[in-house]
């Protein structure tokens, strides 16, 4: 009750104010009134009596102040008094407050939207239920399992309330219109309800539909269901096509429903998984585990536990189940992404730290010139507590202004940030201004606004009062310890700018090693394309090879077209598979020690058209058929790891698993080593078959082992652009059959960059940083070093008539200003030898603390600093002693 | 105590301007004057702490106040004692007797 009272009177007082005060008003004149009318009735003549009940109850206005401060709207008031001050003061500097919320506005911004970026891609939780207790369970954290193995686990393991698997799967959609390559998964059943999302439409697959023979029902993925049903709630029911078997449409997924998180990404449809006679399988490595931990199991009891199931099974079966490792999902998604997102923040924060420095000296500097009017307003009784409240209002209203400009940039900034990004950082596309974002951007800016206000507040303090209001106050030389303050946040903002800069030249040297990098082929002018032939025609067996060779044939024959080839898997684009052999003649080697290699089928074209030089031996030709012996050529590397001291052409080697009656592949040429999938990873052994010789590629195997492929990736080189060959190309292709999806369309330089996207972004935003700190860092010292010029113009004056030469004005100053910058770059150089140890996993072809790039930074800021004291040096010397003398 | 008398013993002030009120609705001076005279010039009351503390009173529903002309027909703002106030005043006087007491007792202990 009294506290509503409370807020009532107080409101009445604030929104009634006039009345209220006029009340007040009249009953301490009243009040006084009588008093003095009592001390005259006492025998006092009128003057004397209002003196003493002067002197006795203080004025009327003291009683009123009393009276109005006592009640919390008085406390408003003043806030809204402060506010309505700094508002016309900064209105009465237009210049000073445009830069200053820029200045803030790009600190705020730039660290909102890598926040923003982070908040979606680490801290917010993955989208499933219960996300903390799903785990991956791959080999050696990355690489899948073998059928066999999954189900080993499955019921050995008591760690895991579930334990589901999933294959990559790209079929091609047929029956429609425009014939398309899709992503997708065939998972097990039990893998949706793991991850507790309901379907939007229809169900979920039920137990059961994962058994041979009756998996065909597929679940649309929203955007697929999106693009391809236009969002048709009829869509269930519906029979769609995939290499060329039908599936019955069982729901649709919610949108923005994703699996997997990670590997995967870009699968829009998932179908159930059906092992076969698969359950048997411990060579082929295909499936990804995900698991759900049994409430209350910590992850380290489900490690040990599999260790010691894994351990058994080597036991069982040598050679398998090593370096099995169980992550959890969410480790697994952000992993990678995690040290240079935070390393960003890290330098966006130092961005911000400089915006803080610089905002604070350029309201110190004003400070300075309103020495005067705090000085007045003391002396009419503003407490110092009133004072700093008054700056600290100023900041804060500047900080407010450049944090909601601030909010602009972040959304237009974090846009930037998705559209430049590489395409394989998980979750991006969920970046939103959230609540979170909200709150960070809210608290950055508070802390902000008090960070930088409150140093010239507080230094407001040590106002001299008289000194100030003397007629004509003496602008002389500064006092140490305000100069001290100020030359400390410059030197600390070229330290900050030093560290960012080496943290971006580390970056730009890293990726310029990078560029350096040598592919083995020649990338550039290559046109690739994925063909695939599921579910067509052309894909029986007896027609297949003789489509592949008609196509490459015409495709040859186009204008403009230098040479073409065909392989299964586009290197450091595509898939990779990795296949043990024997060699013939050797003693059979032990259990995991068998060699193996990267394997790839190529047609007669691939080397010629990558540009990949064989060292030794022949290339494969058209004559190395079905009919003729097998052929292989294998690598540098593998020759260095299996034939070191021998001449491998002429060897054979299997890749069968019927090693009593093995067909015999011939090596006939040693080719230079091409990067795998990895750009900055050493290749490791390799081997190319003939493709027109292998049953897999030609679809006749009749196997279902997972080296079944059912497309040819032509690679083609132009004579000039590759892209403008794309029409002429798939043309080609959809003269055979109009029905024959294309997908992947990409130069080899596109396949390249994407290889390199992730360092290019990072190097290409640090830089950014780097950039703005050294702008403001500039900005910074200049400012400093012109204000000192301007205060000590006096001083300047005097030694000038004194007899000081320019020269020694100008060496003055500008050895003022560099001893900043020096210092301030030996704090900035200590501080990036320790921080830059934190980007070493960034870097490739530089040391963290490579000297070049340490020094070159610190000269190239020290040319900048010494431009930056130049300019106010320059102007000292022009300093007209009588002048400068005259005006004080 | 000296002759100018003293300032009313803090947190009293406002157990006496309901006391005083008590006795009669009065206008601020007269409240002033009242707690002179009864304190025999002991106290001393303040017009800018004799406001705040009737704003106070006011706001916490202790005494109400309404406009009035004053013998010398002046307009002045008379303060009432509401109920609330009058249970106030007893519960403090009540209080303040009982810690009057106490520390009488302590006092007088030899």
């Amino acid at each position: 009750m009294s506290l509503l009272r409370h807020i009532a009177s107080g409101m009445r007082a604030l929104l009634r104010k006039k009345q209220v005060d006029a009340e007040l008003d009249q009953e301490v004149r009243t009040y006084l009134e009588m008093a003095t009318a009592d001390q005259v009735r006492q025998g006092k003549n009128l003057g004397e009596a209002k003196r003493v009940v002067r002197l006795e109850q203080g004025g009327p206005d003291s009683a009123k102040e009393t009276v109005g401060a006592a009640g919390w709207e008085s406390f408003v008031e003043t806030v809204w008094q402060d506010l309505r001050f700094a508002i016309r003061t900064l209105r009465k500097a237009p210049g000073f407050t445009a830069v200053a919320v820029l200045t803030l506005a790009l600190g705020i911004g730039a660290n909102a939207a890598i926040f923003s970026v982070v908040n979606a891609v680490l801290l917010r939780p993955l989208a499933y239920k219960d996300p903390g207790q799903l785990v991956t369970i791959l080999m050696n954290g990355y690489g899948p399992v073998s059928v066999a193995n999954y189900i080993d686990w499955r019921e050995q393991s008591q760690s895991f309330e579930v334990m589901g698997a999933a294959d990559y799967w790209s079929p091609n959609l047929t029956g429609v219109d425009s014939p398309e390559h899709i992503r997708g998964l065939k998972v097990t059943q039990n893998l949706f309800p793991m991850l507790g999302i309901q379907p939007l439409l229809g169900r979920l697959f039920v137990e059961g539909e994962d058994q041979s023979g009756s998996e065909h029902e597929v679940i649309l993925s929203y955007r697929f269901w999106q693009r391809r049903f236009s969002g048709d709630g009829a869509v269930l029911g519906k029979t769609i096509l995939l290499d060329g078997n039908a599936y019955v449409v069982v729901g649709v997924m919610p949108e923005g429903f994703q699996f997997a998180p990670f590997w995967a990404t870009h699968a829009e449809l998932w179908v159930p998984n059906a092992f076969g006679e698969r359950v048997h399988n411990r060579g082929g490595n295909s499936l990804r585990i995900f698991a759900r931990l049994r409430p209350g199991v910590a992850l380290k009891q489900a490690r040990s536990e599999m260790a010691t199931i894994n351990a058994h099974l080597e036991l069982q079966y040598p050679g398998t189940n090593r370096d099995v490792v169980v992550t959890p999902l969410k480790e697994k998604v952000v992993g990678e992404i995690e040290t240079p997102l935070l390393l960003l923040l890290g330098a966006v924060g130092f961005v911000l730290l400089i915006t803080c420095a610089n905002v604070a000296h350029m309201l110190m500097a004003r400070a300075a010139v309103r020495q005067k009017e705090i000085a007045v307003r003391a002396a009419l009784g503003a407490g110092r507590l009133r004072v700093i409240r008054q700056f600290l209002t100023e900041s804060i209203l500047l900080g407010l202004f450049g944090g909601a400009v601030g909010l602009l940039l972040n959304i237009l900034g974090s846009r930037a940030l998705i559209a430049l990004s590489p395409p394989d950082i998980p979750r991006l596309e969920t970046v939103t201004v959230d609540g979170r974002v909200g709150v960070f951007l809210f608290a950055v800016t508070l802390l902000t606004s008090v960070g930088f206000g409150l140093v010239p507040a507080l230094q407001s303090r040590t106002v001299n009062l008289n000194e100030n209001l003397k007629e004509g106050g003496r602008s002389g030389s500064e006092g140490i310890r305000r100069n001290g303050l100020r030359s400390f946040l410059v030197a600390s903002e070229i330290g900050l700018a030093l560290v960012l800069l080496i943290g971006a030249g580390l970056m730009i040297r890293s990726f310029f090693s990078l560029q350096r990098v040598d592919p083995g082929f020649n990338p550039r002018q290559v046109l690739s394309m994925v063909v695939s032939v599921a579910g067509s025609k052309e894909a029986d067996p007896g027609r297949r090879r003789i489509f592949y060779e008609q196509l490459l044939e015409r495709v040859r024959s186009l204008w403009g077209v230098q040479a073409a080839g065909g392989i299964n898997h586009l290197p450091l684009g595509g898939d990779l598979w990795g296949w043990p052999f024997v060699i013939e003649s050797r003693p059979t080697p032990r259990p995991g020690e068998s060699p193996s290699a990267v394997y790839r089928m190529v047609t007669p074209g691939y080397f010629q058209t990558m540009q990949l030089p064989l060292v030794q031996g022949r290339d494969i030709a058209t004559s190395d058929n079905v009919t003729a012996p097998g052929v292989v050529i294998i690598n540098e590397q593998a020759v260095r790891e299996y034939w070191p001291a021998t001449n491998p052409i002429g060897q054979r080697i299997s890749f069968d698993s019927d090693k009593s009656n093995p067909t015999w592949l011939t090596v006939i040429g040693v080719a230079k080593d091409a990067k795998q999938d990895d750009w900055t990873a050493k290749p490791g052994p390799e081997v190319y078959l003939a493709a027109f010789q292998n049953h897999d590629f030609l679809g006749d195997s009749g196997s279902e082992v997972v080296s079944h492929v059912s497309y040819i990736t032509l690679v083609v080189r132009a004579a000039e652009n590759p892209a403008g060959l794309t029409s002429a190309v798939r043309e080609t292709v959809w003269a055979f059959d109009r029905n024959l999806p294309i997908s992947e369309v990409v130069t080899m330089d596109e396949v390249v960059a994407a290889a390199n996207a992730r360092p290019r972004f990072e190097m290409l935003l640090l830089s950014v940083f780097a950039a703005v700190a050294l702008v403001l860092a500039t900005v910074g010292i200049y400012g400093v070093m012109s204000y000192s010029v301007s205060r000590r113009s006096h001083e300047i004056g005097v030694r000038m008539s004194l007899g000081a030469r320019g020269r020694d004005v100008l060496l003055m100053v500008v050895r003022q200003g560099m001893l900043l910058a020096l210092s301030g770059s030996l704090a900035g150089l200590i501080a990036a030898l320790l921080l830059s140890r934190l980007m070493a996993k960034l870097l490739y072809g530089v040391k963290p603390t490579d000297p070049l790039t340490f020094a070159g930074v610190a000269v190239a800021l020290g040319v900048v600093a010494l431009l930056a004291c130049y300019i106010p040096a320059r102007r000292a010397t022009r300093v007209n002693p009588v002048v400068a003398l005259r005006y004080e | 105590m000296g002759e100018k008398g003293s300032d009313v013993v803090q947190g009293t002030l406002d157990m006496l301007i309901l006391k005083t009120l008590a006795l009669e609705p009065t206008h601020g001076y007269g409240i002033s004057v009242r707690i002179e005279q009864m304190s025999k010039s002991v106290f001393k009351v303040n017009a800018g702490s004799l406001f705040v503390a009737l704003q106070r009173l006011q706001r916490d529903g202790l005494i109400r106040g309404e406009w009035k002309a004053t013998e010398n027909s002046r307009r002045a703002k008379y303060y009432v004692l509401t109920e609330l106030g009058k249970k106030r005043l007893s519960s403090e006087t009540r209080e303040w007797e009982r810690q009057v007491t106490a520390i009488a007792r302590i006092l007088e202990a030899s």
